[in-house]
C-alpha cells in the first residue's frame, strides 16, 4: 500500500514537472530539405546554424541589411587628452534616433574585444549621445582607447530578440515559428497564413522586380487584411511594430536562405560530391547569393523602388467609368478573363488548366499562387479589398500586378489614364446597379421559376 | 482549540470585508470613475446592490459567528448546557423569504429606469435614436468600422445600412464626438462578440445576423479602451482596440483626414508645389 502511494506521487510530481518543462521552439524545415542526402543535409543545417541559429539563439548576421539592434557604427575620432575615454566621435551606420540612455555599448572589432579565454569588460552603457557632434558618452571610462574605425553595436541584438517575443505572441500561432505559415492554426485558415521563406509578400508598394517596404509590412500588420484572418494591430506602439517587421524580415531572408542552400545540395548524389562541392565552390556561391539577397531587399526599401503614378486619378465620371468598364473587358488588360465579365471573380481562367513553376500541369483545373494554393480570383463587387482600398493602392495591384499570385503588373501595357479609368471603374463595381439581362446575372432557365414560386 | 476554529472562521468574512473596503482607492473595482453619465447611474446601482448585500453579509456572518461561539461554550468541560433541537419556525420562513423577495422586488422596479435608457431604443436619447455614427462589425479578431463619411461640403452624411461609395472605414480605431450621446450599429461578421467600453461601463454583445444599436456618451475628450468581452476564439486577446473621444470639431477634422487618406492617389507632389 505504501508503495502504490509513494509511486502514485512520484507519477504524480513527474506529470506536473513535464507538463511545466517548456519546448524548446525549433526551426523547421522545407519539404526538400528532407530529400537532401544525410550529408547535405548536416552542412545545410550547420550554415543556418551559423548564420541564424535558433529561435531561442539568434544569431544577428551583419550581412544581413537589418536592423538588429538600437544602432552600430563605428568610432571617428577619440576625446582628446585622455588615455581612458569615456566620449567618443562616432558615425553611425543606423539607428541615429534610436539610440536611449541605458542601453549597452558591445565591441565588435579592435582592441577592445578580449583575447579568448578573457572575460570581456568593455561593455559600457550609453549616458548620452547627441546627434548634432555625433558624440557618445559612456557611463564610465573605457579600459582602453579605441582606435578610430573600431565598430560597436549599441543594444546588441535588442530589437531582434523584442522582435521574437513580440511575433510569438501575436504571430507564430498562425505563421508558424519559421515563418512557414504552419503554426497550430494554420489548418482552419482560408486563406492560409502567408509563408514568408521566399521572400515574396503579396501586397506591396514596390516594382514588379521589388520586394516589400518596411512600410508595407507595418502597414498590413497596423491595419491587417481584410477578407482574411490577418488581424489589426492598431495599438502597437512604433517601437514594437518596427521590432515586429525587422524579425519578419529576418525570418523571410533566413526562409530564402534556406531555399537557396537547398537547391545547390539537392542534385548532389552522394557524400564525395557533397565534401568536393564544400570544399571548391560552395563557399563562394553562398556569398554571392547572399551578398544578392541582400541587395534586394536594400534596392526596394529606396524611393526609386516605389510605384508613383506620374499622373493623379482620373475624375470618377460616367465617361471614365465606360472606359474603365471596356478595358475592363478588352484583351488589353484582360481583367475579365480571371475576375469575370460580372466582376464576380469566376472568369474563363478559373476554369482552365494552368501550369506549375515546372512547366507541368496541375491536376485541377483554376488559378494557383506562388506556394502551391488554389487561388481564387477576387470578386470585385465584395467592396472587400486585401491591398488596401485606397484609390492608389488599387493602382498598385494593376501596375505591378500582385506577387506571388498570377494577378500580371500592367505598368508597361496601360498608360495612367487607363489604369486610373480601371481603377474608377472597379471601386464602383460594388455600387453598380445590375439589370436582369445584362449578364451579370446568374441564368435562371424559366420552368425551374416555375417550379420554384408556390403557385 | 475550539475556539481557534471559531476565529478561523470568522476571520476571512472579515477579511473580505476590509479588502472590499480599501478596493476603491487602489481601483480594484473599476477602472476609475464612470466616463458617461449613464455608467454613472449603473455605477450608483452597483454600489446600492453592494450596499444591500454588504448589510445582508454582516448580519449573517455575526449570525453565524455566534453559532459557533455559543456551540463552543456548550462543548467546554463542565457546561451544563446541551444543544437544543428545534423545528421549522411558519413565522421566521415567512419572513425571511418576503423580505428578499421585497428587496429583490424593489431593485427590480428601481433599476427599470437604466435599463430601459440602456437598452431600449424608444428610451434611447431623442438625437441619436436614428442617426447612427457608425457601424461597428464585429470579427475574429478586430473591430472593423464603418463611418458614412461627409458630403462635398465637409458635412456628415447619414449613415446608411448598406455600404455606399462615400463611406470611410478604419480598423480597431473608434472616434466619436464628446460630450453628446452617440449611437453605433453593432453587428458580427462570424461569432458572437461583445463590445466593451470598461471605462464608460458599456457591454453589449454582437450576435450574428443582427444589427444592434448602441447609445453611450463620453463625457470628456481622451482615448478609452475597447475590449471584447466575449470569449471569441484563440485569438481573443487580440480584439483590443481603441475609443477616441475627441471635440466636435476635431472630430470633424478627423473625418476630413480620413477621407484624404482614403481617397490618396499616391501623387503628392502636385498639391505642395500648387
Ligand atoms: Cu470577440
Amino acid at each position: 500500500m505504501r508503495v502504490l502511494y509513494v509511486t502514485s506521487v512520484i507519477l504524480g510530481a513527474s506529470a506536473i514537472l513535464q507538463g511545466c518543462g517548456r519546448m524548446q521552439p525549433e526551426f523547421s524545415h522545407r519539404d526538400e530539405f528532407h530529400e537532401l542526402i544525410p550529408a547535405a543535409q548536416v552542412v545545410v543545417e550547420d550554415t543556418l546554424r551559423e548564420h541564424y541559429g535558433s529561435p531561442t539563439d539568434m544569431v544577428a548576421w551583419e550581412k544581413l541589411p537589418l536592423k538588429f539592434s538600437a544602432a552600430s557604427g563605428r568610432v571617428t575620432a577619440v576625446e582628446e587628452g585622455t588615455a581612458t575615454p569615456s566620449s567618443l566621435q562616432v558615425s553611425l551606420n543606423t539607428g541615429a534616433d534610436d539610440i536611449q540612455p541605458g542601453q549597452n555599448v558591445d565591441w565588435l572589432t579592435g582592441t577592445l574585444l578580449p583575447a579568448s579565454g578573457e572575460e570581456y569588460t568593455a561593455t559600457r552603457e550609453v549616458v548620452s549621445w547627441d546627434p548634432e557632434t555625433s558624440t557618445l558618452t559612456l557611463d564610465a571610462p573605457l579600459p582602453e582607447a579605441p582606435a578610430p574605425g573600431d565598430r560597436f553595436v549599441v543594444d546588441l541584438g535588442g530589437v531582434l530578440e523584442h522582435g521574437r517575443t513580440l511575433y510569438a505572441e501575436h504571430c507564430q500561432h498562425c505563421h508558424g515559428v519559421s515563418g512557414d505559415g504552419a503554426g497550430p492554426t494554420a489548418p482552419y485558415l482560408n486563406p492560409p497564413p502567408r509563408d514568408y521563406r521566399l521572400g515574396k509578400f503579396k501586397f506591396t508598394s514596390t516594382q514588379t522586380s521589388n520586394r516589400a517596404t518596411r512600410e508595407d509590412l507595418s502597414r498590413v500588420i497596423e491595419n491587417g487584411i481584410a477578407g482574411t484572418y490577418m488581424p489589426s494591430f492598431k495599438l502597437l506602439e512604433p517601437d514594437e511594430m518596427q521590432a515586429i517587421v525587422e524579425y519578419v524580415l529576418w525570418l523571410s531572408m533566413r526562409g530564402e536562405t534556406e531555399l537557396n542552400l537547398v537547391t545547390y545540395f539537392g542534385e548532389l548524389e552522394d557524400d564525395e560530391e557533397v565534401q568536393e562541392y564544400v570544399e571548391e565552390d560552395f563557399k563562394e556561391e553562398f556569398e554571392d547569393d547572399i551578398s544578392f539577397l541582400a541587395r534586394r531587399w536594400e534596392v526596394s526599401q529606396e524611393p526609386a523602388a516605389l510605384v508613383i503614378p506620374k499622373e493623379g486619378r482620373v475624375e470618377v465620371t460616367p465617361e471614365s467609368l465606360r472606359r474603365g468598364r471596356a478595358l475592363y473587358v478588352s484583351d488589353k488588360a484582360k481583367c475579365a478573363s480571371c475576375h469575370g465579365t460580372e466582376g464576380l471573380g469566376n472568369g474563363p481562367q478559373t476554369l482552365a488548366v494552368q501550369k506549375d513553376p515546372d512547366g507541368n500541369e496541375y491536376e485541377h483545373p483554376g488559378l494557383y499562387d506562388d506556394w502551391g494554393n488554389p487561388l481564387e480570383p477576387r470578386n470585385l463587387r465584395t467592396g472587400i479589398y486585401r491591398g488596401g482600398r485606397r484609390p492608389i493602392d488599387l493602382y498598385r495591384r494593376i501596375y505591378a500586378g500582385i506577387k506571388g499570385t498570377p494577378m500580371p503588373a500592367f505598368g508597361t501595357a496601360l498608360s495612367d489614364q487607363e489604369i486610373w479609368d480601371i481603377v474608377n471603374y472597379v471601386m464602383s463595381m460594388p455600387f453598380e446597379e445590375r439589370e436582369p439581362g445584362d449578364g451579370t446575372k446568374p441564368y435562371t432557365p424559366p420552368e425551374q421559376l416555375a417550379t420554384a414560386s408556390p403557385e | 482549540m475550539k475556539r481557534f476554529w471559531v476565529l478561523f472562521f470568522m476571520f476571512w468574512p472579515l477579511l473580505a470585508l476590509y479588502v472590499c473596503w480599501v478596493a476603491p482607492a487602489y481601483d480594484w473595482w473599476f477602472p476609475g470613475a464612470a466616463a458617461s453619465p449613464l455608467g454613472q447611474r449603473i455605477d450608483d446601482l452597483f454600489y446600492l446592490i453592494l450596499i444591500i448585500t454588504t448589510v445582508v453579509f454582516i448580519g449573517t456572518q455575526a449570525a453565524l459567528g455566534y453559532v459557533l461561539w455559543t456551540g463552543a461554550q456548550r462543548s467546554d468541560e463542565g457546561s451544563e448546557e446541551r444543544a437544543w433541537f428545534s423545528h421549522g419556525s411558519h413565522n421566521l420562513e415567512v419572513i425571511w423569504t418576503i423580505v428578499p423577495a421585497g428587496v429583490l422586488l424593489f431593485i427590480a422596479l428601481y433599476q427599470m429606469d437604466v435599463w430601459a435608457e440602456y437598452r431600449i431604443k424608444t428610451s434611447f436619447p431623442e438625437e441619436v435614436r436614428n442617426d447612427p455614427i457608425a457601424e461597428v462589425t464585429a470579427r475574429q479578431f478586430e473591430w472593423r468600422i464603418r463611418y458614412p463619411g461627409v458630403d462635398a461640403e465637409g458635412n456628415p452624411l447619414p449613415l446608411m445600412p448598406d455600404p455606399q461609395p462615400t463611406d470611410l472605414y478604419t480598423v480597431n480605431d473608434l472616434h466619436v464626438p464628446s460630450g453628446r450621446p452617440v449611437m453605433i450599429n453593432l453587428r458580427t461578421d462570424d461569432v458572437q462578440h461583445s463590445f466593451f467600453l470598461p471605462e464608460l461601463r458599456v457591454k453589449q454583445d454582437a450576435v450574428p445576423g443582427l444589427v444592434i444599436p448602441v447609445w453611450f456618451e463620453a463625457t470628456k475628450s481622451g482615448e478609452y479602451a475597447l475590449l471584447c468581452a466575449e470569449l471569441c476564439g484563440w485569438g481573443h486577446y487580440k480584439m483590443k482596440a481603441r475609443l477616441v473621444a475627441e471635440s466636435e470639431t476635431s472630430w470633424q477634422t478627423w473625418l476630413q483626414e480620413l477621407k484624404a487618406e482614403q481617397e490618396f492617389d499616391g501623387v503628392v507632389e502636385t498639391s505642395e508645389e500648387e
